[in-house]
């Protein structure tokens, strides 16, 4: 049986490297099309792709989504942002690790909109997730902030698009993350600027710490441009642990694992300062710091 | 739609049954057949291990799809290629055969009358000749063999037999299977252990003296701790009438061996240029690659590094400029199998009047290569609205003992750089023209000053629309 | 002898739909030093830009007179060659343009004469030493990794080296130690004699020590409210622009 298709590169490539697209995991390949079975809660952790959660922000207003993922095995987010509107959208990815998790984002952004998203992926065991961001309006922004964290044989595939169509736009793309153990990710980062989009500006970057040998790390930033008048950039940067940091921290008495942690708190924190509650912040840091705990090497 | 991109189509590709495809791409390509090969063959009296290696690759040609990604190449009509590869196919035979467009850029390059007589075959390579025949004597003198390559694979069989194609299997991709299975003429350079090439070898002597086709096949080796710079001559005399490029490059870089590729590539704009280039480094060689594409209506070059021993290394410093009808999809590909390897990827591209120019590439560093470190650098720009530039690299790592850096950046000249020039009395295109060479900068430098000044002219026909 | 150089007669000015210079007219002559004051905002650097001949300003009326010929539908570059000179607040990085290229260039395009390599560049060292700059950096890209000072000083480089007949001076000494300000200045008298003449906008008068002023005009909000003698500096430094405002 084929795979579905979750999530593409906007622009293929080599093939062997892998990276063009990103198969459905086949157990979630079972979602039911019927929706009036809906009660019967054949497999109730899962929201059927043609049931998206909506999301309106009316002109000028500003809205705040928090969802914590902690069961919900497929998800399925569209929102519109009017004129003028703020949304702040935050996705936190809490899954057991013996489960699969493939989530949708989809956001239109009119004039002068703002749309904030923040994702923290540290759950399941094998993550997709496919953000797509478009920039429709004219002096729209997006503000893209994520972290991710892979240990043991965790996959996890991220495949963010940020499409800017208006005039003077702005997007900003931050993507963090750690892997350790036998992890796998790929991160798909696009900034594409089409045609029309005079005025707009970019930035992407993505930092990743390998923290052992065995770990799989593909990053894939792309930048696309049908229009002279915009400015791109993007950056990534991916190695070990900053040796100088390590040994400062290890010659004030913390062990490796310890040290590790500090590192990894203060790599994340930038974006997890985006999550308004203590209480959530606290979970995502202890889980992240279980799990360097309980690291293999 | 602002943009039509092909991933619909594509969706499709992965899904459906490949060999479906394969058949009928057979179909199209009928034309090209085992008589045809046994024909070149015979012409150039391969030894049997050759005829074999072309028969087996023809077989390969008709297995493998055209690739899925990069440039639209439907334009190419593969049924044609027959006649590409014909023994005594069509190429100029003398200069008033030259298309005025491809004269009237020589005349502005300057190239000198030598070598522009030279395209005329027989009567004129008396320059050039005796120039190559001194090169040739200080070369021989040094144990370095310099020739055409249908004649390596008579007096220098053995290490032809042991080199070739092994680096570019014919499996690879559908074209450089078509290259197994049609090459023609090329050159092959071999330096023993120790040796220092001083005079950097320019391969349109050798070329002129082949009538080498679009087939060629250039073998490099460089044994332990020699060096040699090599430059690919394709910006003035390798002008040809047919319209598919499909040569292929070897390089074999030993123990402490140090080679320098160089090409500025300017192909006459009906020239589909799928061109496949690939480096093999053993411990401490370095490899440094120097690509300039500025011709052709297609092109696909991707010079591919693989850094085998400890501590290989490589250098790529390119430049892509893509005008109107231009769609140029060019970059790098670096494998990193060892530990203390390292690589540093400088690349410049530039869109005009609608042109297309895509950066791709791949840095791989495998499992074990630890302490590998690799920086890639690579900006765009765009000189007007019409165009387009993308940005595609790929890294794929395995290990964590590395330092991979990326970082590029696209966009236009600013118009305050260009007050801030023209504010100094410096006219309008020109300053244009003073910032885009500006920004080629870090490839101009690696070049010969006599390519570096040739690249100038060429962003100065492009910016100008002449030069003076 | 005088002779009217720049006369700018109720220029209106401005970008993007939005009126900067609301009407100014101004003369100078050569052999004179005019000094623009004015606070942040008031259109001070505009105004240099729109008597350049930046494309991104827009003349709504006016005109502006160089030499008695009007200007202001004349291309920078055109300006340049004609003897205007910006030496620029914030100049540009630009990679790739080495500062003995820009100004080769540039030298030859303003007095349309080829300029022999070692001729010019033999001058340039000279010149460069003047200013206390390193010689090695006429190999460095224009500007990039350039210190603010050093930035400064390459303007004045190039001022000196291009000899234009009017120099628009944009607060060539902000952001200058004292030292700096003492080797522009000196670099500005240097520049300076009869035949030619300079327009300077500054908040600082130790760049004008080494020079006579003669005229100052005071500018707010796209305007010319005062003008005056060189005791006007002494006035504004006294007291300000708020009484000048109020009125």
């Amino acid at each position: 049986m084929t795979q579905d298709i979750f999530s593409e590169i906007p622009l293929r490539t080599w093939r062997w490297l892998g990276v063009n697209e990103a198969l459905l995991p086949e157990e979630l390949q079972q979602v039911p099309n019927d929706l009036s079975n809906k009660n019967t809660q054949s497999f109730p952790e899962k929201l059927p792709w043609e049931m998206p959660e909506q999301i309106s922000v009316p002109a000028g207003e500003t809205v705040e989504k928090i969802f914590v993922f902690r069961s919900e095995q497929v998800t399925n987010i569209r929102a519109e942002v009017a004129r003028g509107g703020t949304l702040n959208l935050i996705c936190i990815q809490l899954l057991p690790t013996d489960k699969a998790y493939a989530g949708k984002v989809l956001v239109t952004a009119g004039e002068k909109a703002k749309i904030n998203y923040t994702a923290v992926e540290v759950g399941a065991v094998h993550t997709l997730t496919n953000l797509q961001i478009e920039l429709d309006g004219n002096g729209s922004a997006a503000d893209v902030a994520a972290v991710y964290f892979g240990d043991a044989d965790r996959r996890l595939d991220l495949n963010y698009v940020i499409t800017h169509k208006g005039t003077d736009t702005d997007a900003d793309m931050q993507v963090r993350g750690v892997l350790q153990d036998a992890s796998d990710k790929i991160f798909r980062g696009t900034l594409d600027f089409r045609q029309g989009s005079r005025g707009s500006v970019g930035r992407e970057k993505e930092e990743v710490i390998l923290l052992n040998e065995g770990i799989r790390n593909r990053s894939v930033p792309l930048m696309l441009a049908q229009e002279d008048a915009v400015n791109g950039q993007h950056a990534v940067s991916a190695g070990h642990m900053d040796r100088d940091k390590l040994f400062y921290l290890m010659s004030r008495g913390l062990d490796e694992k310890e040290a590790r942690k500090l590192a990894v708190g203060a790599l994340f924190a930038t974006v997890l300062e985006r999550v308004p509650d203590a209480d959530l912040r606290e979970e995502i840091s202890r889980e992240v710091e279980e799990r360097i705990e309980h690291g293999q090497r | 739609m602002e943009q039509k991109k092909t991933f619909v189509e594509d969706i499709e590709r992965t899904l459906y049954d490949i060999r479906n495809e394969d058949r009928s791409v057979y179909k199209t390509e009928r034309g090209l057949t085992e008589e045809i090969i046994r024909d070149i063959s015979r012409q150039k009296k391969d030894p049997e291990w050759m005829l074999d290696f072309r028969l087996k690759s023809l077989e390969k040609y008709y297995q493998i799809p055209l690739p899925d990604w990069g440039p639209d190449i439907s334009g190419l009509n593969m049924d044609d290629i027959v006649t590409y590869v014909r023994p005594g196919g069509k190429m100029a035979g003398n200069w008033q055969e030259v298309p005025e467009e491809i004269k009237a850029t020589f005349d502005r390059l300057g190239i000198p009358e030598a070598e522009r007589t030279s395209l005329s075959g027989v009567g004129a390579q008396y320059d050039s000749e005796v120039v190559y025949h001194r090169v040739q004597k200080e070369l021989s003198d040094q144990g370095v063999i310099y020739t055409d390559f249908e004649t390596a694979v008579h007096e220098y069989e053995d290490i032809v037999k042991e080199y070739f194609m092994k680096l570019v299997p014919p499996k690879d991709h559908k074209f450089a299977a078509l290259h197994g299975a049609v090459w023609s003429g090329g050159s092959f350079v071999y330096v023993p252990e120790g040796v220092h090439v001083d005079i950097p070898l320019q391969s349109y002597f050798r070329l002129n003296a082949a009538g080498a086709g679009q087939f060629e096949h250039t073998l490099i080796i460089c044994e332990k701790n020699s060096s040699l710079h090599f430059i690919e001559g394709c910006s003035a005399p390798r002008y040809n009438v047919t319209n598919l490029h499909a040569g292929c490059v070897e390089l074999y870089v030993k123990e402490g061996a140090r080679l320098r590729y160089s090409t500025i590539e300017n192909w006459s704009r009906n020239m589909m240029n799928l061109n496949t280039k690939r480096a093999l480094v053993e411990k401490d060689g370095l490899i440094e690659w120097v690509s300039g594409s500025f011709g052709s209506r297609v092109s696909c070059l991707y010079p591919s590094s693989i850094l085998h021993g400890e501590n290989a290394r490589c250098e790529f410093t390119g430049v892509t400029f893509a005008s109107r009808g231009q769609d140029l999809d060019t970059g790098a590909t670096v494998v990193m199998l060892a530990p203390g390897t390292s690589a540093n990827i400088n690349t410049r591209t530039i869109s005009k009047s609608g042109g297309a120019a895509t950066y791709r590439s791949a840095v791989k560093v495998a499992p074990g290569a630890r302490g590998a470190k690799c920086l890639v650098n690579c900006e765009s720009l765009l000189l007007d609205e019409k165009s387009r530039s993308d940005t595609l690299p790929v890294m794929d790592i395995e290990t964590d003992e590395v330092e991979i850096g990326h970082e590029a950046k696209i966009g236009r000249i600013s118009d305050e750089a260009i007050f801030y020039l023209t504010s100094r009395g410096i006219g309008e295109e020109e300053a244009q023209a003073m910032i885009v060479r500006g920004f080629v900068e870090p490839v101009a430098k690696a070049l010969p000053l006599e390519y570096a000044v040739e690249m100038n002219n060429l962003i100065n026909m492009e910016l100008v629309g002449g030069m003076g | 002898m005088t002779a009217k150089l720049l006369e700018i007669e109720n220029l209106h000015a401005g970008a993007a739909g939005k009126e900067i210079i609301k009407g100014i007219s101004l003369s100078v002559n050569t052999g004179e030093v005019h000094v623009i004051l004015g606070p942040n905002g008031s259109g001070k650097s505009t105004l240099m830009n729109v008597i350049m001949g930046h494309p991104g300003y827009m003349v709504t009326e006016g005109k502006i007179c160089f030499e008695g010929e009007d200007i202001s539908g004349l291309r920078s570059f055109e300006r340049a060659r004609k003897g205007l000179f910006l030496s620029f607040q914030t100049p540009e990085e630009i990679p790739g343009i080495t500062v003995e290229n820009l100004l080769r260039t540039a030298k030859q395009a303003v007095t349309g004469k080829f300029q022999r390599i070692y001729a010019f560049r033999k001058e340039l060292k000279a010149m460069m030493e003047e200013l206390q700059m390193d010689p090695a950096y006429a190999e460095r890209d224009v500007n990039v990794g350039f210190s603010g000072g050093e930035k400064k000083r390459n303007e004045i480089l190039q001022m000196l080296m291009l000899d234009p007949k009017l120099a628009l001076l944009d607060e060539t000494d902000s952001g200058l130690d004292v030292d700096a300000v003492q080797i522009v200045s000196r670099g500005v008298s240097k520049f300076h004699n009869e035949n030619n003449a300079c327009l300077i906008i500054t908040h600082n008068t130790r760049i004008l020590e080494k020079l006579e002023v003669d005229r100052v005009h005071v500018l707010i909000d796209g305007k010319i409210v005062e003008e005056g003698g060189p005791e006007l500096i002494e006035k504004i430094n006294r007291s300000g622009f708020g009484k000048i405002r109020e009125r």
